[in-house]
């Protein structure tokens, strides 16, 4: 906006945004704080907030869980449907980004629309499928399923990324005797990078946080950590703060690379929806 | 497919030597060619993966269909429809779901809007904020259900024992209690999701004309006006927007009620997400899951499409000149 406006005014819109703010990251400051709380202050009678800090909760979330295997089978579904969703999508965003066929926008309606369907909905037939062909159970019924909405997700955000791409640059390449492939892997992805790694990040974090599907497609041996935070929770030995510590690994990590990544994770919210 | 029958003559090209022409269109044929090659994979991913289980469901939701008896196996048309608004359960489902969608889609609104116009000063406090402000959407949405579950506890909870304490909560917690269980998954939802809104209404007032802002300014007008006459029917399009993603979000809204109250207590918070996957996948009643499941979709479906309509009449608006 045009004029200075009063400092006092501004001073008064940063006092409200600080306490916005505050108020927002309360829960995640406790979720933080408590996995370092003595199991005796997080069920004191009225709660306290000062505490002495202590390691325990880690050390109960080692002996309560296989944690290397819970990280592994995320870790296995998230990167494994990433890096299938942009192997498809990142290619389709750009054929329809490309295409002078008017019915191209359709297509790119159509992928967003596979995005807004309710997810129980094709997880019950879905289901049904992985137990005929034996898949249910394993890392990969997960992964097929989170990879049609990631690619759906990744299609539509790579068409807004390469059609805002002016196309003289590849029609150049082309006369310079670029191959049609050349011109889209030499010339065309590294422009878009920045929407390759903002769709990379919205992917991950949607695989990496997804329950529904992690909860009803795995077994034991298979399932991911999201699943397992249900089950620290409730039980006698197991308390709160075997769950602040479990968020150690699977929410905390998301939350950092979200806010390392921020301008990138801006972007894919954004712009994979307008 | 849609892609290869594209036009094959390049626009805009003077006209060319008869074979260059020739080369030309085929060069054209070959360009569609590789990118319906291109194209393709996802297609035919999303097709077998998504399509096919759907289609599927759809069948399914005309069957009396369990997994526990599958030989019973029957067919009775639109009976698991008429199921739906025949039994109390499920309508009780379908109500819950959309009071808590629109309480939770207004509420975040409102917030949203509020926040969006403080984030809108060009500043490093100000980016700052943002970034910090968007960490619940970040958060395992499984988590924020646990998260909220401890706080409100009314026993040992952070802010439950002092809420309890003082006689704003229920004895048994917000949670526990069916007249207010529902109102505070709203306010979860709210936290998880608000800064989410506020940055589509703030990337909004960010692609808003200056000039016509500062004009209104030099004219004199009070910030109120400004807010009322030209900001907000400018900021239309991004409101519907986001609207109606958070229409459809809210309106399958499942992890949080999963681990905070499970449908409970009663009934009070058995939205239709939670309503279709008990039946379809703990008592395994396929067949009336799909047709949950399908009405869903069409819900959806709806929205989008009422949405898309007032996002196109508020686009023709904001673009016509101010009057």
């Amino acid at each position: 906006m045009s004029k200075r406006p009063p400092t006092r005014v501004v001073a008064a819109e940063r006092v409200a945004l600080a306490a916005i703010v505050g108020v927002f990251l309360v829960p995640v400051a406790w979720l933080v704080t408590t996995a370092y709380k003595p199991t005796r202050d997080i069920f004191s009678y009225p709660p306290t907030f000062a505490f002495e800090p202590t390691l325990d909760h880690f050390r109960g979330v080692f002996r309560y869980f296989d944690l290397v295997s819970l990280v592994q089978s995320s870790l296995i579904i998230s990167l494994g449907s990433v890096a299938l969703s942009l192997l498809i999508g990142v290619p389709a965003g750009y054929a329809l980004a490309r295409s002078k066929s008017r019915r191209a926008v359709w297509v790119a309606y159509f992928f967003l629309a596979v995005r807004m369907v309710p997810p129980v909905a094709p997880l019950i037939p879905f289901y049904l499928m992985m137990r005929d062909i034996g898949l249910l159970g394993t890392w990969w019924a997960v992964i097929l399923i989170n990879t049609t909405l990631n690619a759906a997700f990744v299609v539509w955000m790579m068409f807004s990324y390469f059609r805002s791409l002016p196309k003289e640059l590849e029609e150049a390449a082309l006369t310079d005797g670029c191959t049609l492939f050349g011109s889209f892997f030499r010339v065309a992805l590294p422009l878009v990078v920045p929407g390759i790694v903002a769709s990379a990040l919205l992917c991950v974090m949607f695989a990496w946080n997804d329950f529904l599907y992690g909860s009803f497609l795995t077994s034991a041996e298979t399932k991911p950590i999201s699943v397992a935070l249900l089950v620290a929770y409730g039980t006698k030995d197991i308390s709160w703060g075997t769950l602040g510590a479990l968020a150690h690994f699977s929410t905390i990590p998301i939350v950092a690379i979200a806010l390392l990544l921020n301008r990138y994770f801006v972007q894919g919210l954004t712009k994979g929806v307008s | 497919m849609a892609l290869a029958q594209g036009n094959t003559i390049e626009s805009g090209r003077a006209p060319s030597p008869a074979a260059a022409v020739r080369r030309r269109l085929s060069f054209a044929r070959r360009r569609q060619l590789f990118l319906l090659l291109f194209g393709a994979p996802a297609v035919l991913y999303v097709l077998v993966v998504a399509i096919w289980p759907l289609a599927q469901g759809v069948a399914y939701s005309f069957y009396d269909y369990s997994l526990l008896r599958p030989a019973a196996r029957s067919f009775v048309g639109f009976e698991n429809y008429r199921e739906l608004f025949a039994n109390d359960a499920a309508r009780n489902s379908i109500v819950t779901t959309f009071v808590f969608t629109l309480s939770a889609v207004t509420l975040e609104f409102l917030l949203g809007l509020g926040i969006a116009l403080l984030l809108w000063r060009e500043g490093a406090f100000q980016r700052v904020c943002l970034a910090l402000l968007l960490i619940p959407v970040t958060v395992t949405p499984i988590v924020v259900g646990l998260v909220f579950r401890a706080l409100l506890a009314p026993d040992y909870g952070m802010l439950g024992y002092y809420l309890a304490h003082w006689g704003i909560s229920p004895t048994r917690g917000f949670f526990g209690d069916p007249s207010t269980a529902l109102g505070t998954l709203v306010v979860v939802d709210a936290w998880q999701w608000t800064p989410f809104m506020a940055l589509i209404l703030l990337a909004g007032l960010k692609s808003l004309p200056t000039d016509v802002l500062e004009a209104a300014e030099a004219d004199g007008a009070t910030p109120a006006q400004r807010f009322r006459i030209i900001v907000f029917p400018m900021l239309l399009p991004a409101v519907f927007l986001a609207l109606v993603l958070r229409t459809m979000d809210a309106f399958r809204v499942f992890d949080i009620v999963f681990s905070t109250t499970n449908g409970g207590p009663a009934d009070a918070t058995d939205v239709l997400m939670i309503y279709a996957v008990k039946q379809g996948l703990q008592f395994f009643n396929i067949g009336f899951a799909s047709a949950i499941a399908n009405m869903m979709i069409v819900c959806i479906a709806v929205f989008s499409v009422a949405f898309v309509l007032l996002v196109r009449r508020a686009d023709r608006r904001a673009n016509e000149p101010a009057q």
